[in-house]
């Protein structure tokens, strides 16, 4: 299992801090951003594995971040964090495609390991487009050429 | 609104209902009285007048036919041959022939001496009757028709004497009529038990007996009251002199000027008038007794329904604001919630931070003395324990302000509220309370979230169970039935019930009667959202020191789409683990 590249959007400062501390500490590659624009740049320059972003934030807000994550980078797993109970805003990201939702305060342990839960989702997954390619590679060797470009993320 | 409105409203009604009918009533029966009245009186004046007029022509014919017999002997003969030996017995012996009330003749000269005579009483010849009566007023008339007397034969009679002119002198030719036979013809006259008819003459003298009281030639008390018309038969009503009122019908003889009189006690006359009314008043006091009763019942059960339809709209309004205040208080926990929530997610974060240092600084042996950091755990642990309890606050008040999503599935509603009231069973038991529980039978399973409900059912029971704290006989009891397309769950406790000012309030979050420290104030609230969520609603009933009522209405069908739809979303994503 490779090591986990994972991102964190909310506008709490304070907790993005805090929580890349403890996460770093379990050897967790981790990124922040305060806003969902940042989030976007950085998913655009680094390779990451797993989003949490926060559902309620000042600008764009995690229900559109996700929506774009999965439009550039579909298998990207996201967890949203919610403080709002809003079922609806939940709903409307597991629609979207989000892993799962996690309601706000949160165990960091357990955020952690839903986290990895989801890694391990875009691994198992990973696994299959390669095997899925190395089979087509063997039935068609030629095609590797020209379409090889393409699958990378 | 009081007892007075409705006792008002009632009498109202009831005036209403009442004054129609009895109007309608009391015209049917006065108009249909005064017609019968009318029509009686009619009936009853125009039998006397028929008799009236019947008898009079008789009497009336009885005497011309008398006088035309007398006129005829005294024009076929003159006053010699008349006078002449034995020629006036065969006269009268004639006269019998036509009629037997002819008891003498006599023959009468110019100046009143009696010159001939046959009948009983011989001895009457050669008198001089110049100063009797009938023999001055038979001068002018030609014929003179006397009033009855008894004279000296002590029988009634009356005499007719007709004047005959032979050239320039003039003589008299006078019979004498027995009288009996009008006592025969108007004593015979009867008229129900009372009526009677009678003669009397111009003076008021009786000419013949009247049979309730009044002897002949005796005068008529009540004469003056009388009325009467020379030609036509007349019909009055007038007391006797005993204040006994008569009904009357006279009509006057033509040749005599006596009054044939027929009357009758206007007490039996009128005797079915008085029926009628008397039937007529029965009538309207049956009747107005069975529109009185029936108006009666009409209005109470009018009024009561009145109460009982303010009653359920003053609930309904009740509900209503509540339901209004609490859809506030939602959106307000829903948005506090979210704010604490975010601290909250720092400080956890701190936490877990604080807790790991400390543990590295422990392993390290940074750390001073292990009693001290035996504190800084203590309190980083209280920190955490606080963070909980806040979380539990906000999760239950996002509860109540329906934010988290069910899981729909069927239950089988009297075995479910069996199992959770099975675990207060032993609470309870160490209370001294009785559960009772009951089902209708033939009940479908619900759908609905288990989870959620059981929170429900036992956030109902612990409060039943604390609301008979202490209580003798105490006892809840769980009713399941259905009503009107809803699953009910009713739970009902003996104890101490809800003051009528807290009740619109039990379901605000915070709101708590118990000792600080003992509820949050959220249980009810919880429960609230969770039912709405469902579809369903809460309704409570209390009366203090008697016992509350709280019901629990589910939805047979499930609840509404939107709720199932969010249910299957999030049972998806426990598939996508």
């Amino acid at each position: 299992m490779s090591k986990m590249r994972l991102l964190l959007v909310d506008d709490e400062e304070r907790f993005l801090a805090t929580t890349r501390i403890l996460l770093e500490k379990r050897g967790v590659e981790t990124l922040t951003a305060t806003n969902g624009s940042d989030a976007l740049a950085l998913l655009d320059e680094k390779p990451i594995d797993v989003v949490i972003l926060d559902v309620k934030m000042p600008g764009m807000d995690g229900v559109e971040v996700l929506r774009r994550i999965k439009q550039k980078h579909p298998l990207v797993e996201v967890i949203m964090l919610t403080g709002h109970g809003s079922v609806e805003s939940a709903v409307e990201g597991l629609k979207l495609g989000a892993f799962d939702y996690v309601m706000k305060p949160t165990d960091i342990p357990d955020l952690l390991a839903k986290a990895e839960e989801a890694h391990a989702k875009k691994q198992s997954m990973e696994e299959k487009i390669r095997r899925a390619k190395v089979e087509k590679i063997i039935s068609h060797p030629m095609a590797v050429f020209g379409k090889d470009k393409e699958d990378e993320d | 609104m009081g007892t007075e409105v409705y006792r008002r409203t009632r009498r109202m009604i009831l005036n209403r209902v009442l004054i129609a009918p009895f109007i309608v009533m009391m015209l049917v029966c006065g108009t249909l009285v005064y017609h019968f009245a009318t029509s009686l009186r009619h009936q009853v004046t125009a039998k006397l007048v028929r008799i009236v007029d019947g008898h009079r022509r008789i009497i009336e014919q009885f005497l011309d036919e008398r006088i035309q017999d007398l006129q005829f002997v005294a024009g076929s003969v003159s006053y010699e041959e008349l006078t002449r030996e034995g020629e006036i017995d065969r006269a009268l012996k004639r006269l019998q022939a036509t009629s037997q009330a002819f008891l003498d003749l006599g023959v009468f000269n110019e100046t009143g001496i009696h010159d001939a005579y046959a009948g009983p009483y011989t001895d009457l010849v050669g008198k001089n009757y110049a100063e009797a009566r009938w023999f001055q007023e038979v001068q002018d008339k030609a014929v003179y028709v006397s009033d009855v007397f008894l004279g000296f034969r002590n029988i009634p009679h009356f005499v007719i004497v007709v004047r005959r002119q032979e050239g320039t002198r003039s003589w008299f030719l006078r019979a004498t009529i027995d009288s009996l036979f009008f006592n025969d013809l108007v004593g015979s006259v009867r008229v129900g038990r009372t009526g009677e008819a009678y003669l009397v003459n111009r003076d008021g003298i009786f000419e013949t007996p009247r049979r309730s009281g009044g002897g002949l030639m005796e005068p008529d008390p009540d004469y003056p009251t009388y009325r009467a018309d020379d030609r036509e038969a007349l019909s009055f009503s007038a007391p006797d002199r005993s204040g006994e009122r008569y009904v009357y019908a006279t009509g006057r003889l033509r040749q005599t000027g006596w009054l044939l009189v027929v009357r009758q006690e206007a007490d039996e006359a009128y005797g079915p008038l008085t029926r009628a009314v008397w039937i007529a008043v029965g009538l309207i006091v049956v009747g107005g007794g069975i529109v009185v009763f029936t108006a009666f019942v009409l209005a109470s059960g009018l009024a009561n329904r009145l109460r009982i339809a303010d009653l359920e709209k003053q609930e309904m309004g009740t509900q209503l604001i509540m339901a209004g205040r609490l859809a506030e208080v939602g959106e307000m926990s829903a948005g506090v919630a979210h704010e604490i929530n975010n601290p909250l997610q720092v400080m956890k974060s701190e936490y877990t931070l604080i807790q790991e240092i400390l543990k590295d600084a422990e392993r390290a042996g940074g750390m001073p003395t292990t009693e001290d950091l035996r504190q800084i755990r203590e309190s980083v642990e209280e920190i955490n324990q606080q963070i909980d309890r806040c979380k539990e606050i906000t999760q239950g008040l996002l509860k109540f302000a329906r934010k988290t999503e069910p899981t729909i599935q069927p239950i089988d509603l009297p075995s479910f509220v069996h199992e959770v009231a099975s675990m207060v069973e032993h609470g309870a038991f160490l209370e001294n309370i009785r559960i009772v529980e009951k089902s209708q039978h033939g009940l479908e399973p619900v759908e609905s979230d288990p989870a959620q409900l059981q929170q429900v059912f036992l956030n109902l029971l612990n409060n039943a169970i604390y609301a008979l704290k202490g209580r003798e006989n105490a006892e809840i009891r769980i009713t399941v039935g259905k009503e009107d397309g809803y699953a009910t769950v009713a739970v009902a406790d003996n104890g101490c019930g809800i003051p009528p000012e807290n009740l619109e309030k039990i379901f605000l979050p915070f709101f708590t009667t118990k000792p600080v420290g003992q509820g949050t104030g959220l249980g009810l609230s919880t429960c609230y959202g969770i039912v709405e969520k469902l579809g369903g609603r809460i309704a409570v009933s209390s009366e203090l020191n008697v016992g509350s009522v709280f019901t629990v209405y589910l939805p047979l069908a499930g609840p509404p789409e939107e709720v199932r739809h969010e249910a299957k979303l999030t049972e998806r994503r426990g598939d996508t683990r």
